[in-house]
């Protein structure tokens, strides 16, 4: 199985409560300011008064065939076989500037490294605890607007109709990311 | 996670966001460490992201932590920590002084929503009503442009309909409306999203390309600020040219149309309301205009919402009274997918958010004045109180200006009113002219630097309240007790009843959950709906049920005979003689374009020719928020201008510019971008006055632009000035 993420582009707002509610939850287990495990980005197009404007949502997308896994020296980034999430072991981490293939590696630019020496890397997990209380990520849980939603790819692709590719995202086939759209 | 020693309570984040919506707190060994929000039924009222940071709030280190008083200069923020017992005599002691020498008219109160719960609401000035009354305040900065023209026109603020009802309707338009950012009642983005997937049509009018319009309109139509009234009228010219208008609905509901007609055909003026009249006022294209108004009358139902930043103009309560007589044009009101355009309060619950607060007695210094509820002449209500947009100057001038009283001392409870009040450095000459100021607070804010007595407030998560709508919603809010109190922080009431002691009064006669009963018990609604406190308590929320979406003015237009409307002439009133008897041009007794001061004919718009705009920040709650971290990151203070305005300055993208007028003087980044039309520029309010040696303001805060003056209805017009921008 493989666990992914649903974004409705048409419905983001770009009103942050994704990204307060992943900094809040998370905080807890890191005990430090985390760095932002998602994004919201803005693609605007067009000149006054036609304009357009798309926010698009990123987080790790747990690859099919996750790039940073492949980069990653010693062997810290793993890929659950039974649901596909993308973990990493902080012990094992090298931590940045020592390391960072990791981040070099994705094509989106996710993982991320604290600001102390070393700081190991950081990202989404999928919240694999609120899984476990069968509950669905926490930002997906946030969207006030019922943008996001998260669960078996295959399901997603079923529940929604949909596309790979929106404004501002890019399918990148070689890593295949577990991220269903959509569209404006 | 340890979940065994992880208890989850349900709270809120109450400040006047513009929802009200469910926290729950995940607290271990009495400390806070997560936020979730509502996951029980639908509607889910769940937080945006200030209520999911509030914890980054509660735990800030800069809290105030213990009482202080002043050691440097007013605002230059040097404090010395003193004990409780010092700080609440001085208070006391001052408190008596100045009622002895000066009456209690001297004492002006300002309450904020720095900690805004039912409960809190009414404490100080139940307590200086108490002590022997106060100088107050009126008009509220929001929307009283739309409170003046709901009781015009309709007698009563309710006329909204619960948000889920927008499905309903096949065009809704957005005017000055933005709720992506300024919400609107919790869930509004939510059910706009499912209307417009249902298949409305969504246009928005607004002199910024807005989030909301980027994400939900299919149309956006930038206008000049201050002109919408002008816009409105030629709509209605071209309805009644075509012949679109329900003239049915008109003779059967509304008072005094003809008047309005004749005002718009130009009968009197010999000025027809045509859209090309409209044109070159607006900036709105005149083809763009005539299909608005054909599609406004075609497209039944039809919600036409107008927001309340239109209204924050000078002669405000024009459009906002203009945009009530569109919807009574099209016979949208009262019916499922309309919209009556007036303040929006929903229809349940009952009283929405003016549900009762603790009982405030009546104010002594007001004893024998006229009764000022509901009243439209603004006049009655100077004659004891002071307009909000003018406490600056009713310090500076008092009797001597033709205020009601010298004032002497402020009374600040939870309000940055420094920032918030219109002409921020004369704000800091009226403060400095003050026999002494207490200030309640959580936060260092810029008024803060002002007290002579500092006292620390705990948060809404350090003690118990209650919470409404903010205008529509079907439920009620328990907010819990989450963590203890933090430092030596008291809470409002508890600081009020210590008070108390010293001036020889009983302010303790009830605990606080014993006056969160009572609040509940004199409450129409809630004592009907709330049957078992302590289940709200337990749930911390209690939610209404209804089978259908839920309308105001159904009765009246369905059974008019027996309905009439909370006006005197039981009529929507398009042309209202109580505001005939004002005589007074400025505010007609039917909706009329009036040229704005500080417009872009003005001739001071030969020194200051770009008309300055204050929009809400995701991330604030008017000041509330700007100083934490996690949500300052996330929006850069900035001035947004139109390329071509920057172009012609020199300026590009990012650059540090100066924003000034006469009044004052703002240096931030400026925002280069197509998302705002010519000849405007926009500085979202609520950023934190921070001056610098030469009083300029370093913070970014556009209430040191705005002039200090109120529009004839009572509306603040902070979005009425004029300023000029260069690189720094």
């Amino acid at each position: 199985m493989q666990i992914g993420f649903y974004f409705d582009q048409s419905r983001c707002t770009n009103c942050y409560t994704c990204l307060i509610a992943c900094k809040d939850w998370h905080e807890y287990e890191l005990g430090d300011e985390p760095q932002d495990w998602l994004r919201i980005s803005a693609v605007e197009r067009g000149k006054f008064p036609d304009l357009s404007i798309s926010y698009l949502f990123i987080t790790c997308l747990h690859c099919l065939n996750p790039a940073c896994v492949t980069a990653c020296p010693v062997g810290a980034i793993s890929k659950r076989e039974w649901d596909g999430i993308v973990i990493v072991d902080r012990n094992t981490c090298l931590g940045h500037p020592t390391c960072g293939a990791c981040r070099l590696a994705c094509p989106y630019d996710i993982p991320r490294f604290g600001t102390d020496q070393d700081a190991k890397m950081e990202k989404c997990d999928l919240c694999l605890e609120h899984w476990q209380a069968g509950k669905k990520p926490i930002c997906v849980e946030a969207c006030p607007t019922r943008a996001l939603d998260a669960g078996p790819l295959d399901e997603l692709m079923n529940r929604y109709k949909g596309v790979r590719e929106v404004e501002g995202f890019t399918y990148c086939a070689d890593v295949a990311p577990a991220l269903w759209f959509g569209k404006r | 996670m340890d979940t065994q020693h992880t208890v989850i309570i349900p709270t809120g984040a109450c400040h006047d966001c513009g929802g009200r919506c469910v926290l729950k707190v995940h607290v271990r060994n009495g400390v806070a460490i997560r936020v979730e929000t509502d996951d029980g039924e639908e509607p889910q009222l769940r937080a945006c992201a200030r209520g999911r940071a509030y914890r980054k709030r509660v735990y800030d280190p800069n809290r105030l932590k213990y009482p202080m008083k002043r050691v440097g200069k007013r605002g230059e923020g040097k404090f010395e920590r003193i004990s409780w017992d010092e700080a609440l005599d001085t208070v006391a002691r001052e408190l008596l002084r100045v009622r002895e020498s000066y009456g209690p008219s001297a004492i002006l109160a300002k309450w904020g929503s720095g900690n805004p719960g039912k409960f809190n609401e009414g404490l100080l000035h139940r307590f200086l009503n108490m002590l022997g009354g106060c100088t107050m305040d009126w008009g509220g900065a929001s929307a009283e442009g739309s409170v003046f023209a709901s009781r015009t026109v309709y007698g009563t603020l309710k006329t909204g309909h619960t948000r889920d009802d927008l499905v309903n309707s096949r065009l809704i338009i957005m005017w000055g409306w933005n709720p992506v950012d300024s919400i609107w009642s919790t869930n509004t983005p939510l059910y706009l999203m499912r209307a417009k997937e249902a298949g409305a049509r969504i246009v928005c009018i607004d002199p910024r390309f807005t989030d909301s319009a980027a994400v939900l309109a299919d149309q956006w139509i930038p206008i000049r600020p201050g002109t919408d009234a002008a816009m409105m009228a030629a709509m209605a010219y071209v309805m009644l040219k075509e012949n679109l208008h329900n003239q049915k609905f008109l003779d059967m509901y509304t008072i005094g149309f003809d008047k309005f007609k004749d005002y718009v055909m130009g009968i009197g003026d010999g000025l027809p309301k045509t859209p090309a009249w409209a044109e070159p006022i607006t900036g709105v294209l005149a083809p763009i205009i005539e299909h608005l108004a054909q599609e406004y009358a075609n497209s039944k139902p039809a919600a036409l919402i107008p927001g309340y930043a239109p209204g924050r103009t000078a002669y405000g309560e024009e459009y906002h009274r203009a945009a009530s007589t569109l919807a009574a044009m099209t016979g949208n009101i009262g019916i499922h997918g309309g919209g009556a355009a007036g303040f929006e309060r929903g229809p349940v619950p009952l009283l929405g958010m003016a549900g009762p607060s603790i009982p405030t007695g009546k104010n002594p210094v007001e004893a024998g004045s006229p009764s000022v509820r509901g009243s439209l002449d603004p006049s009655v209500r100077n004659r004891t109180r002071v307009h909000g947009t003018r406490i600056w100057d009713a310090i500076l001038k008092g009797k001597a200006g033709g205020y009601p009283s010298d004032l002497k001392l402020l009374y600040i409870v939870g309000s940055n009113c420094l920032n918030q009040t219109p002409n921020t450095n004369k704000g800091v000459q009226a403060l400095n002219k003050l026999e002494f100021i207490v200030v309640h607070e959580q936060f260092m804010t810029p008024t803060a630097r002002f007290a002579d007595i500092l006292l620390p407030v705990s948060t809404i998560w350090e003690q118990i309240d209650i919470a409404r709508p903010w205008l529509s919603g079907a439920y009620y809010i328990y907010m819990n007790k989450v963590i203890d109190t933090m430092y030596e922080s008291k809470t409002d009431f508890n600081i009020f009843c210590e008070l108390a002691v010293r001036l020889g009064f009983d302010y303790s006669d009830k605990t606080e959950e014993e006056w969160i009963r009572e609040i509940i018990k004199i409450s129409p609604d809630m004592s009907k709906d709330i049957t078992d406190y302590d289940a709200f308590k337990r749930d911390g929320v209690y939610k209404l049920r209804f089978t259908e979406p839920q309308i105001s003015f159904q009765e009246q237009i369905e059974d008019p005979e027996n309905n009439p409307f909370p006006t005197p002439s039981g009529k929507i009133e398009t042309y209202s003689q109580r505001l005939a008897e004002l005589n007074n041009p400025k505010v007609p007794p039917v909706p009329q374009y009036i040229e704005t001061w500080e417009n872009a004919n003005d001739p001071l718009a030969n020194t200051y020719p770009l008309q300055l705009v204050t929009h809400h920040f995701k991330t604030r709650a008017h000041s509330n928020f700007d100083n934490i971290p996690r949500l300052k990151q996330l929006e850069t203070q900035t001035v947004w201008i139109n390329f071509i305005d920057a172009q012609d300055r020199g300026i590009g993208n990012g650059d540090e510019v100066r924003v000034f007028n006469d009044r004052g003087e703002v240096v931030l980044p400026v925002y280069v971008t197509e998302r705002i039309i010519p000849g405007v520029v926009a500085i979202g309010q609520g950023a934190w006055y921070r001056p610098d040696r030469a009083g300029v303001d370093r913070g970014g805060c556009p209430n040191v632009l705005t002039r200090d003056e109120y529009s004839p209805g009572g509306g603040w017009p902070t979005n009425t000035s004029l300023v000029e921008v260069r690189k720094a």
